[in-house]
């Protein structure tokens, strides 16, 4: 790095807030998924001033800037892949506000996701959008991905329930961003920042909703003998008019590692489960779980558990949330794929996952949120094999492939990032992804600010053999 | 190839590959809380371990600081869905430091030196506490403490802070047989905590229990194998095995949560050691700790009519999943008021002998508790474990409020007392 660069930093933020010893940027160099790159320097502004006196010191010097939240993310949109400078907001981690009246928190984007709901609960709120890693990962990046979590079924994701935001952009620049209100006036400008993976710049407060905690919440566990009977039990609830709170499904593989990891009371012996979680009004919700485990019954499932109480749903929803981590304790590494197929497409869908599997040799384990047809596959394999990190990406190449060829997208909550970004070819024209890039050169990004995100970039991308080979094996004709 | 200087003892591979940087962890652990720094993160501490076992750094002082820094307050493991064995995994890249270029090389040498040479002896460590069991209580503290001389005494101020007022000793003195359940006396709290035990003994026998203290036990090792010297952890394992094999005892009750969750873990110490692996399972599975055993109990619940703060110890609550236990014991107590604090399961800053050794970082987290304190004015705090204890009698000073910070022993004897008058 440039002793240039250095001091710009420094005289910036302090410091005490640059890390650039080779050591402390190597746990940098990944978020919570395969790929990783080094960058020169990690910086830790602690306000919107600092933020945009580290944008406009990167953009004078010509270098890159990736921003961070908790580094959970899973399509590598904190990985700094052309190196450069992350902008980290460890720092920034304070709630400003509270206004239980308005329903509304305003908080920096570091605070975590659970602190919302924390502070949220003395007034009888919370803050809908639940990522599996809530107690982690930040607000921050959950505006850049937009994400979701089990509870979005009902409730929408990240852009439902973000009322506006103060930005600094690609090019330096601080602007709010949507209102304090609940409805925007003119042009979306938030709705195009939520979701941008951190291309158009960085959210500096963030003024969500929350809403109110419901009367009743009845969870159900449906244990089933396959993943098809699973399969239709989800079309029937949907097509009874049930909008549950939430419906997420887990195969066998998923359930063995949940339980030996985390002792939650899965049937590991189970072809499939449903988690179904039912709220609102008490009578509501009571008629609503009949119907639920009507539908249940008919399409085969072999037993039924109710939860009403806080701890015993508490007990199901861990299994569930940490079923991914938990994948860890059957295989050294897993690669976690985020597609969307039309939920009439799920069981074909999952077959073909299951013969791209096999054919690579690859294990595969299933979590995903049914009820929206947001798949989870998991490829397993070891790092540590000669080119098992190579092949399990082309598999993952191809079971993305397989969902856009269903109708689907390639991310319902993980984002596009550096992982997918070579895939947008199949969903869009060049002419669409030329708009897109001059939608991000309005925020001043000319390819420097979270580079290689999003939209495919060419060559310069840090390591991108394996990539190639991934879209080989998927067939790279565009598919517009 | 592999960059560890002291390979017999290094982190194992199998270990550091079950950690899939899912970042899970980062919120949980109190380094990170404090620093928001992923260096100071177990996510990152175990990628440094990686990368030093990978070759890819060598073993810098900056990745050794990093290290040193940790609590191995273990609240990772416990959020882990993967499973890492963080603690274990710490214990052994600690013990990497020894053999690698120095950092603090004095420092480190003169702790090993306290640990093996005071700590584990008992008449040393006897010898060196009786002065300080007069000190804290004689008239003499009150003029110290208003002389405002502690505050230049560095470590001995500190030390000064979190030191109650200590009973008479506690130390093993039954022979094999004389009981069904073993009290394990420790070390330090076998000299300072004396009344601890007393209570402890109390409150066993008020639940029916057959309690007696057997010879040859002495300290459990967890201090030693924190700060990496696995071979005298292992020696000291070693005796209390063949100690409590000798005693007859059925079970082995431990009211301190370190030591613990130290002694559950002797199988895996000593799975190596072709005489001890077995035997030192056995005498494992034996471990339980004060609060689990009186949990499967018929304690006459008693009264105390008091708002009471339980504070976990990270070493019960996270490395021995114990924390609704304790809670219900108290919950139980007639007039017993349970304050729930926020972040009661964070680490103190205690953590054996860190306070002394991170001053700094131990501060901040002690002020985190005094907040807690100062906001919700408990007239109890109760925990489970002998430093982190010392921790709360300063963090109370600091919060200002005149609260009394009890083991659960303590509390639970003291409501056997009130109840019965």
């Amino acid at each position: 790095m440039s002793a240039e660069l250095l001091k710009a930093l420094r005289d910036v933020v302090g410091r005490e807030h640059v890390l650039h010893k080779p050591e402390d940027l190597l746990v940098y160099e990944l978020d919570g998924t395969i790929d990783r790159s080094l960058p020169d320097a990690v910086v830790f502004p602690a306000n919107t001033e600092e933020v945009q006196g580290v944008v406009r010191a990167c953009n004078a010097l010509d270098v890159p800037v990736t921003p961070r939240g908790a580094g959970t993310g899973l399509s590598g949109g904190a990985v700094p892949t052309r190196q450069g400078v992350v902008l980290a907001t460890a720092r920034m981690r304070r709630i400003l506000d509270v206004d239980p009246i308005e329903r509304t928190a305003t908080v920096e984007p570091g605070v975590a996701n659970i602190r919302l709901s924390e502070i949220a609960a003395e007034h009888g709120l919370f803050y809908a959008p639940d990522p599996s890693s809530q107690k982690a990962c930040t607000i921050g990046g959950n505006v850049a991905e937009n994400a979701g979590g089990p509870h979005c079924l009902a409730l929408g994701v990240t852009t439902n329930h973000v009322i506006g935001m103060e930005v600094v952009t690609a090019s330096g620049e601080v602007e709010w961003l949507g209102s304090h209100g609940p409805e925007p006036t003119g042009y979306d400008l938030r709705g195009l920042f939520i979701g941008s993976e951190g291309t158009l710049g960085i959210a500096t407060k963030v003024v969500v909703r929350l809403v109110p905690v419901p009367e009743t919440v009845v969870t159900l566990l449906a244990i089933f003998d396959d993943v098809e009977s699973a399969s239709e039990t989800v079309s029937a609830v949907i097509g009874a008019g049930l909008v549950p709170a939430a419906l997420e499904m887990m195969d066998t593989v998923t359930l063995q590692a949940a339980e030996a990891g985390l002792r939650c009371g899965y049937p590991p012996d189970a072809g499939a489960v449903l988690l179904i979680e039912l709220d609102g009004i008490d009578e509501v919700v009571r008629g609503q779980v009949t119907q639920a485990r009507a539908a249940c019954n008919e399409h085969g499932a072999t037993e039924i558990r109710t939860a009403t109480e806080p701890a015993e749903r508490e007990l199901l929803w861990k299994g569930r949330k940490g079923a991914i981590g938990a994948l860890g304790r059957i295989a050294p590494n897993y690669y976690l794929l985020d597609g969307v197929v039309p939920r009439s497409k799920l069981v074909e869908t999952m077959g073909e996952v299951a013969r791209i599997g096999e054919g690579y040799g690859f294990p595969v384990a299933n979590v995903f949120h049914a009820g929206d047809g947001n798949l989870h596959p998991c490829l397993l394999f070891d790092e540590r094999e000669e080119g098992a990190t190579a092949r399990v990406l082309e598999a993952g190449a191809e079971i993305m492939r397989i969902c856009v060829d269903a109708g689907g997208a390639l991310t319902g909550e993980h984002g596009v990032g550096f992982e997918k970004n070579r895939f947008m070819a199949w969903l869009y024209s060049e002419e669409d992804l030329e708009n897109m890039r001059r939608v991000r050169g309005i925020f001043g990004n000319e390819g420097g600010f979270n580079p290689c995100k999003v939209l495919p970039e060419g060559t310069g991308c840090g390591e991108m053999a394996h990539q190639e080979g991934a879209l080989a094996a998927a067939g790279p004709d565009a598919y517009v | 190839m592999t960059g560890w200087p002291l390979a017999e003892d290094a982190p194992d591979t199998a270990d550091l590959a079950k950690c899939v940087h899912c970042g899970l962890c980062v919120n949980a652990c109190p380094t990170y809380a404090i620093t928001g720094l992923e260096v100071e993160s177990p996510r990152g501490r175990i990628h440094l371990a990686r990368a030093v076992a990978e070759d890819r750094i060598p073993l810098t002082e900056a990745v050794q600081g990093h290290w040193e820094l940790c609590l191995q307050c273990r609240a990772c493991e416990a959020v882990c869905p993967s499973g890492v064995p963080y603690g274990r995994i710490m214990e052994r890249a600690r013990a990497q430091l020894d053999a690698a270029p120095p950092s603090r090389g004095w420092e480190r040498r003169l702790r090993r030196f306290a640990l093996r040479n005071v700590i584990a002896r008992r008449r040393v460590l006897a010898a060196m506490l009786a002065p300080v069991r007069w000190f804290a209580r004689s008239p003499l503290r009150g003029l110290v403490r208003a002389s405002g001389v502690l505050r230049l005494a560095g470590p001995l101020g500190r030390l000064e802070a979190q030191l109650g007022r200590p009973g008479r000793p506690f130390r093993p003195r039954d022979a094999a047989g004389a009981g069904d359940a073993a009290l394990f006396t420790g070390c330090v709290m076998g000299e300072l905590f004396g009344d601890v035990h007393r209570a402890s003994v109390r409150v066993l026998e008020r639940s029916g229990a057959n309690v007696f203290a057997p010879r040859g036990q002495g300290c459990c090792g967890a201090l030693s194998a924190h700060d990496g010297d696995l071979e005298q952890a292992r020696r000291l394992a070693r005796a209390n095995i063949a100690a409590f094999e000798a005693s007859g005892a059925e079970t082995i009750v431990v009211n301190s949560a370190g030591c613990g969750a130290a002694m559950k873990e002797y199988g895996e110490l000593l799975a190596d050691d072709a005489e001890f692996a077995g035997r030192a399972e056995a005498v494992a599975a034996k471990v339980v700790d004060f609060s689990e055993y009186l949990a499967g109990r018929d304690l006459p619940p008693g009264r105390l009519p008091a708002r009471v703060a339980y504070q976990d110890a990270c070493h019960l609550a996270h490395a021995q999943g114990i924390s609704a236990e304790p809670r219900a014991l108290l919950e139980a107590v007639e007039g017993c008021e349970l304050v729930e604090t926020e972040g009661a399961d964070m680490c103190c800053g205690a953590a054996g002998i860190y306070s002394l050794i991170q001053p700094g970082m131990s501060g901040e987290l002690r002020a985190r508790k005094a907040a807690q304190f100062r906001k919700h004015r408990p007239d109890v705090i109760v925990t489970a474990n002998p430093g982190c204890q010392m921790q709360y009698e300063a963090a109370v000073r600091e919060a200002g409020i005149e609260a009394r910070v009890l083991h659960l022993a303590e509390a639970l004897d003291e409501a056997g007392v009130v109840g019965s008058e």
